[in-house]
């Protein structure tokens, strides 16, 4: 039989090559150090099954395990809620001033979770916390409003952290819905609330379920929040152990690779589970070649209680903790009352006489420009191919391409180191442009095969009966149809990019810090001032970015499920 | 895992003391030992990048004045702790792509580096002016002593109960003292300074495992590292914290925050970490032998007391360091020195055991 070569099998082969050496080769080497023993310091040359027995079945490991996942599972249930409450309000009521409302949602995502712990710290600590002290003034009481040093505390700022990502993941379907179903569920006599449940939220079924995985998956591998805040209270989750095991003395570098494996089992179920939940994806098409947006529905006399809501999500999520940011940046030191000898300008000075710190924005920029072009293209390309040509190869790299989103960033970072010190890259800023393209692949193909599958195949199927090639198709039918997804899940790269600490912290030289391990140098040193000082201006960039690119292209970042 | 790497975890295991006494054992490289012909060479190479755990205002600080000193010579500091530091260079040795030039690391770590080839032989001018137990042969040196004190916020302690902690470290188990107490669960080189005299088998009579577990009866916050613990110290979310050293509470004292220390007696006073020395493969050899025969001089050890806080090792070098000026400064009295062997044979036990006093994360 002749092999035939075809532009998309070169295509493919390249894509094969590149997930495997940037996505699978490390994961393979973090999977291969769980099967060794350890020294005090790292591992020995020693074969052995003790570590992965330890985590598998150790009931330590087991209870940091339990403790992960209930964590994720009400923090996702509760990001969720609020997420998707946000996203029918402004993508599908007559609720106004939805503009704001839209671009004031998403800016929690341009706080790191390290940044936006440091203030709400500063905000809801026990004593001292601004937010308690300012409800004991205006009360007279002696009692602590909320005390962030809790399992409430944890669950809080992670639930402000992750609402935007089901805000987001939500709200592009929403918007791009056809809308007549909607309004004949209406005219069939259905409330306002029986639509929604009944045909609104079902026909974002895809979306609002991809958004769930990510946030769970996401959720259950954060580390800095659960353990800054859990060590205060005796709670450990998995990923804060793997972190002690990575980082502290003795070393046990087998045993975080081996529980990075365990989340990686995680991902790998809820993939599953993803794929069989929509695995009739012709049921969730949104787009097709009619398209009705429908009239918006009308709150009525809840209007004021939505507007209630959706002020007050805006100023715990975005002005709170921004606003404690800039002020913590202006301080000299912490401190719980605002005296007149406290204020300054000093770390914005130093900031910008940090020798460093011009380096560190070009690397951020150059970074986050370059692993979102990479990752939309790679990723695109991958769910296209699982989607439109599927087969146990396209399926099965769409797997790996997705598997790093499982992997902490940290776990991740140390197989990375592994695959790459002997290489030229080390030390350069392409080694971190390798780490994140395979950290956040994942993003490409989930958000691209969801985009994918609300286009229905008869759109490029008429172009391939015209005489196209599948390739063309693609191109001119489907990227253009895709084109705010693609957009939207570019700069949505570049933000994560930005904010990208875990594998930065392992892979950055001198040379090469960008603006997030530049922050945690300072943080990890004991100035928290100066590192809210280079966060406001990280929020500022990324803001920025946001902005310039909604004012001058008319690209929305929520626009990331569907495609029109 | 490669075989030069297997050999260099296994070394770190449980070679402290033999490199401590190890000597001269590489050859003396042939670098200038005249410090103009020295200094040409390092500007010729341009730069060095310093590995180093100390908190980065300081160390930059330092490569800041180094700068000044020496003009075109550079230093590009990567802040590391020192694990991830150990773990890096490691790693970067076992694969030939070597990026540091300067280290900064406990006396462990450097202790089996020495021991495995990786530090290069460097006497530096300053030699005999440095205390010998602040020596490695004449590959690595600790520029300052490590002591341990107990941090206070001025607004939430008051002077009488200042004193009382200053005494004896049997002070912070008074019932007033109870749920003001800060405490840290890292395990770390530092944080393992008083947990370790605690421990010891002299002093039982006064501390033991009770000590520890009378410690967790006092209910103490108990965070992830000592630079969390210091800033809600600072804040007055706690009133106190224990166990802290001079370097990492300086900095904000400089800025006017509402604290001060003591040090209890007796007190740890220690030289086991900022163990500092050139890599036998450091890619820019002569700037980095500038860089440490600055940092080991007096001219260097000064700039080190003002940014540091730490007191410099340099016999002819007085203590110059402000806060040592202030009427409430509580100088060491009665200083305790780590038994190194005991030290490295019991530090994860008696961390471990101090993890549970504590009650910190499970």
């Amino acid at each position: 039989m002749k092999l035939k070569i075809t532009t998309f099998g070169v295509a493919w082969l390249v894509l094969g090559i590149l997930v495997f050496v940037v996505v699978l080769l490390p994961l393979l080497h973090t999977i291969n150090a769980a099967f060794y023993a350890e020294t005090d310091v790292g591992l020995s040359d020693e074969r052995s099954l003790q570590t992965v027995i330890d985590v598998y079945l150790g009931a330590d490991y087991l209870r940091y395990l339990w403790n992960a996942l209930l964590l994720s599972a009400v923090v996702t249930a509760l990001s969720m809620a609020i997420g998707i409450a946000m996203a029918l309000l402004v993508g599908r009521s007559d609720i106004p001033a939805k503009g704001v409302i839209d671009m004031l949602v998403l800016v929690p995502l341009f706080l790191s979770p390290l940044t936006g712990l440091i203030s709400w710290i500063s905000l809801g600590s026990g004593s001292t916390g601004f937010l308690n002290m300012a409800f004991r003034a205006v009360t007279g009481s002696t009692t602590t409003l909320f005390d962030i040093w809790s399992y409430g505390g944890i669950v809080w700022v992670m639930v402000l952290f992750f609402t935007p990502f089901a805000y987001l993941f939500t709200l592009g379907s929403l918007r791009q819905m056809d809308g007549s179903l909607e309004e004949a569920a209406r005219m069939s006599g259905a409330s306002v609330l029986k639509t929604i449940f009944r045909i609104t939220l079902p026909m974002s079924l895809p979306a609002i379920f991809a958004a769930a995985l990510l946030i769970f998956i996401l959720a259950a591998e954060m580390y800095t929040i659960p353990g800054m805040i859990g060590t205060n209270i005796g709670f450990t989750t998995l990923p804060w152990r793997i972190y002690q095991d990575a980082t502290s003395y003795p070393v046990r570098l087998a045993h975080s690779a081996a529980s990075g494996t365990v989340l990686l089992w995680i991902a790998i179920v809820g993939l599953v589970i993803q794929q069989r939940i929509t695995r009739a994806s012709e049921r969730f098409v949104t787009v097709s070649g009619k398209g009705y947006q429908g009239t918006p529905l009308r709150l009525g006399a809840v209007k004021i209680p939505a507007l209630i809501f959706v002020i007050g999500y805006i100023l715990l999520s975005v002005v709170l903790p921004f606003g404690t940011l800039v002020v913590s940046s202006l301080m000299k030191y912490s401190a719980a009352t605002l005296t007149p000898d406290i204020w300054t300008l000093k770390h914005y000075h130093d900031i910008w006489n940090i020798p460093r710190l011009q380096r560190s924005i070009t690397a951020t920029l150059m970074l986050a420009v370059l692993s979102g072009v990479i990752v939309v293209f790679v990723g695109v390309m991958i769910s296209f191919a699982e989607l439109r040509r599927p087969s146990f190869s396209s399926k099965a790299l769409a797997f790996l391409g997705v598997l790093p989103v499982a992997v902490p960033g940290l776990v991740y970072g140390i197989g990375l180191l592994w695959t790459y010190s002997a290489t030229p890259v080390y030390g350069t800023i392409w080694v971190l442009l390798l780490a994140y393209v395979a950290k956040f692949l994942p993003y490409g193909v989930l958000i691209s095969r969801s985009g994918i599958m609300q286009i229905h195949p008869d759109l490029e199927h008429s172009a391939r009966m015209s005489g196209a090639s599948q390739l063309q198709a693609m191109r001119l039918i489907l990227m253009p149809l895709m084109r705010m997804t693609l957009v939207s899940v570019l700069f949505f790269v570049m933000l994560m990019s930005m904010k990208e600490i875990s594998a930065s912290l392992l892979l950055s030289s001198g040379r090469t810090q960008v603006l997030s391990v530049l922050t945690w140098t300072y943080m990890d040193s004991g100035n928290y001032q100066l590192a809210a000082a280079i966060g406001v201006v990280q929020t500022l960039l990324m803001l920025a970015l946001v902005i310039g690119v909604r004012a001058l292209f008319g690209v929305r970042l929520e626009s990331a499920m569907s495609a029109k | 895992m490669t075989q030069l790497h297997t050999r260099l975890t296994r070394a770190l295991a449980g070679a402290a003391l033999v490199a401590m006494t190890a000597g001269t054992a590489m050859a003396q490289d042939s670098y200038p030992t005249d410090p103009a012909a020295l200094y040409e060479a390092a500007q010729d190479e341009g730069s060095l990048v310093w590995y180093t755990g100390t908190p980065i205002n300081s160390a930059q600080k330092m490569a800041e004045a180094f700068g000044e000193a020496y003009p075109g010579v550079t230093v590009e500091v990567v802040r590391l702790p020192n694990l991830q530091q150990m773990q890096r260079f490691s790693q970067e040795s076992a694969s030939g792509r070597h990026m540091a030039d300067v280290l900064a690391l406990d006396n462990v770590s450097m202790a089996a580096l020495i021991k495995n080839g990786f530090i290069a032989d460097w006497k530096v001018p300053s030699y005999d002016d440095i205390v010998p137990e602040a020596r490695m042969g004449t590959q690595a040196y600790a520029p300052f002593y490590i002591d341990t004190a107990i941090l206070y916020n001025t607004n939430k302690v008051s002077e009488e109960e200042a004193k009382l902690l200053a005494g004896d470290w049997n002070a912070i188990l008074d019932p007033r003292f109870k749920g003001r107490m800060a405490v840290t669960n890292q395990k770390c080189a530092v944080c393992y300074n008083a947990v370790h005299m605690f421990l010891d088998p002299k002093l039982a009579d006064r501390y033991g495992p009770e000590f520890l577990t009378k410690i967790g009866e006092q209910q103490p916050a108990v965070y992830p590292e000592i630079n969390i613990g210091v800033d809600r110290v600072i804040a007055g979310e706690k009133d106190f914290m224990v166990t802290v050293f001079e370097s990492s509470v300086v900095p904000k004292w400089q800025e006017g925050a509402p604290i001060r220390w003591v040090h209890p007696s007796p007190t740890p006073l220690s030289l086991t970490s900022a163990w500092s020395a050139v890599s036998a493969n450091a890619p820019s050899p002569n700037a980095a032998r500038l860089f440490l025969d600055w940092w080991m001089s007096p001219e260097g050890a000064k700039v080190q007391q003002e940014s540091y806080g730490g007191r410099s090792t340099l016999k002819s070098v007085p203590d110059n360091r402000a806060f040592t000026k202030e009427p409430w400064y509580d100088a060491v009295t009665e200083p305790y020195a780590p038994d190194l062997p005991r030290w490295e044979a019991n530090f994860n036990a008696d961390m471990d055991m101090w993890l549970k006093a504590i009650g910190g994360a499970k």
